[in-house]
């Protein structure tokens, strides 16, 4: 029993957990506005587009590749489709969100042709493809910013779930944005654990010679990882539009870091084959929890970066310890039998 | 003989493109691009890219990658003029040669810990360098934002601005900088043990290591050579921009990845010289000045260096399939 309890606490998904109970119950008794409904339905709002980001990431990190082109994809895609719709398409709300797919699915689609094809190394590829796609952007769009926007975008924001009337009449719950971001966390959960193209993201992460040796396609593979990474980077672009609901061409970009961070606060193993959707959840709203706990507790903003890099660092120094640990027991159990 | 030589140089395609950018800039620019000035301001600036390039190159010498290189030199930059309002009492722009000195010395003492910090969690605790240094990246640029609360800070006394925006009968001191810590560098990884040892851990780790070479010990002092690039920088950038912040030169980071590979520096270790680098950076400084000279928009000039890592596999695939249909064609012969 004992012994259960230890494996259990040891998970990173449980960690986490922990700390976000202890940080949010420090921030209750300094500040009791923190653990309400209304708070709470504004951070997971908040952070629900780096939510819907990381998911794409996780699955690029767990294949064991790198992606720090996504926020560029969606940026491209916003743009696109919003004007598309503005001049061209008559549509609606799930028009925008095939558009936008479509958009970043080929978008990604071409990364996964360049790593696989030139045998390149992902970060290198992305870091390209970051600066093609965003400066071609730029260049035709000249940096104009696009104020109106289909008005039949605005709902997914602000229709509300379970909503409730605070004293000064504003109204709250939980965003649709939020239930996107939860909803498509399951199928992301889901498609990992149960269906064979997910576990074998896994595998093609944790060794991908093996993977190679059991029949699986890695040109394949490569190509659907990083579509599905392009695709829900379109996904988050219509979530952003409907939450500022204007297209502002550098609004996210630069964000990317944030969101591997995130990903790989998660438990997320960089080399691959390692990641959890429910972990990185946690690590989303743990970082958001942090910055949303600064303003609370009046402390300045630009404190922000270093709690994220001081937890960054001492989680993965963790991490390290634990391992360096295990393999110094893995050689006793050796010597011994 | 030489013919041959130059045939085998593994920076022919660099030279070849240099050469090609620079007369299609002059064609399209004219006397504009030529001009005297134009050359200088060329190589005013051009020692920023160089730099981070050559400290991403040598993290990257063993597998690695250092994110948090732009972060630690404005974190640098932040921490002299800490120390050097401490030393004035706040003018920091009467500061005397020997404040300055004292400030550039604490500085670089700093910077020697990050590197050393940097090299230990790597080496030691064995964590994926990409990782560390994005944790290592985000402290620091918090650090630098809490200390200067996302202001940007001037008045720099004059004595250590020339170093970034002073020159030397007509040579930009940048340059001369530039150049004297290529030079040293270059001594360091390719006449010293411990470059020879770095190369081959970068190589091959598992031999290296029953080579009897320490590698952690070679990984720190890797890492801690790295960030004296960082602190090199710093030193320019203040001159440069005659002021510090802390978001100053951010998307140069990713740009110096690219400059390091663009100049054959293999991200998993073990290959990639100095000189490759240095004509990469002169690449990318040709395109990016040559296309604002043009009036071209500022991101045109990003689209342009995402687009040459294209353009330059797409040319890598070509020249092999050439070669390849060559050969056939004198085995039939």
């Amino acid at each position: 029993m004992k012994k259960q309890i230890l494996e259990v606490l040891k998970k990173r998904e449980m960690l986490l957990f922990l700390i976000i109970v202890a940080i949010s119950l420090f921030v209750q008794s300094k500040s009791p506005s923190f653990l309400t409904y209304e708070n709470i339905s504004n951070v997971l709002k908040a952070c629900s587009i780096v939510g819907i980001f990381s998911l794409g990431v996780l699955i690029v990190t767990i294949s064991g590749g790198f992606d720090v082109s996504f926020v560029a994809i969606a940026q491209v895609s916003e743009y696109l489709v919003v004007w598309l719709l503005l001049r061209h398409i008559q549509g609606n709300i799930y028009i925008a969100f095939t558009l936008a797919i479509l958009v970043g699915t080929l978008l990604g689609l071409f990364n996964g042709f360049l790593i696989d094809h030139y045998k390149m190394p992902a970060i290198i590829i992305t870091i390209s493809t970051q600066n093609l796609f965003y400066g071609i952007m730029y260049v035709i769009t000249e940096g104009r910013l696009l104020y109106e926007v289909p008005q039949y975008l605005a709902p997914l924001s602000t229709n509300k779930i379970f909503s409730a009337v605070a004293a000064n009449g504003a109204e709250y719950g939980i965003s649709t944005v939020t239930v996107l971001w939860f909803a498509l966390a399951i199928i992301v959960a889901i498609f990992l654990r149960y269906t064979i193209s997910g576990r074998s993201i896994y595998l093609m992460g944790g060794n991908s010679l093996a993977a190679q040796r059991i029949g699986i396609n890695i040109t394949k593979s490569t190509l659907m990882v990083y579509g599905i990474g392009g695709a829900i980077a379109g996904i988050a672009a219509i979530a952003h539009i409907s939450i500022i609901m204007t297209v502002i061409p550098n609004s996210i970009v630069g964000t990317e870091m944030d969101t591997i961070a995130a990903v790989i606060l998660g438990g997320a193993s960089i080399t691959g084959g390692v990641g959890s959707v429910l972990g990185t959840i946690l690590g989303v709203i743990l970082f958001a929890i942090i910055n949303n706990s600064l303003t609370l507790l009046q402390i300045s903003s630009s404190w922000y970066n270093v709690f994220i890099g001081g937890i960054i660092l001492a989680s993965i120094i963790i991490n390290a310890l634990q391992l360096k640990q295990q393999s110094k027991r893995k050689v006793r159990v050796k010597v011994e039998a | 003989m030489t013919k041959l030589n130059f045939k085998k140089n593994e920076y022919t395609p660099l030279y070849i493109t240099i050469i090609i950018l620079f007369v299609m800039m002059s064609l399209i620019n004219g006397h504009k691009f030529l001009s005297l000035n134009n050359l200088q301001a060329m190589a005013y600036q051009m020692p920023m890219i160089g730099l981070l390039a050559i400290g991403m190159m040598v993290s990257e010498l063993s597998g690695g990658i250092n994110l948090s290189l732009v972060a630690n030199a404005n974190f640098n930059g932040i921490f002299i003029y800490v120390v050097l309002s401490w030393l004035t009492k706040g003018d920091m722009s009467s500061a005397n040669l020997s404040q300055v000195l004292i400030a550039i010395s604490f500085s670089f003492l700093i910077t020697m810990i990050i590197g050393f910090i940097n090299g230990y969690l790597i080496a030691v605790l064995k964590i994926p360098a990409l990782l560390e240094t994005l944790g290592m990246m985000t402290l620091l640029k918090g650090l630098s934002l809490v200390i200067t609360e996302g202001y940007t800070i001037s008045g720099f006394p004059n004595s250590l601005t020339f170093l970034g925006n002073g020159d030397l009968f007509g040579v930009p001191m940048s340059l001369i900088i530039f150049i004297l810590v290529c030079y040293i560098v270059h001594i360091i990884l390719d006449r010293t043990v411990f470059g020879k040892q770095l190369y081959f851990t970068g190589a091959n780790q598992t031999a290296a290591k029953y080579s009897n070479i320490n590698i952690e010990s070679i990984i720190i002092r890797e890492y801690m050579l790295s960030a004296f690039f960082a602190f090199s920088c710093s030193l320019i950038m203040i001159g440069q921009m005659n002021s510090v912040k802390a978001t100053y030169y951010d998307s140069y980071l990713l740009i110096a990845v690219l400059a390091s590979f663009l100049g054959g520096v293999d991200p998993a270790g073990g290959f990639g010289k100095i000189m490759g680098t240095i004509l990469a950076s002169i690449i990318l400084q040709i395109i990016s000045t040559g296309l604002n000279l043009m009036r071209l928009d500022p991101f045109m000039v990003t689209a342009m260096w995402g687009a040459i890592i294209i353009f330059v596999l797409f040319g890598k695939e070509l020249v092999k399939n050439l070669h390849r249909i060559l050969n056939r064609r004198k085995r039939m012969a």
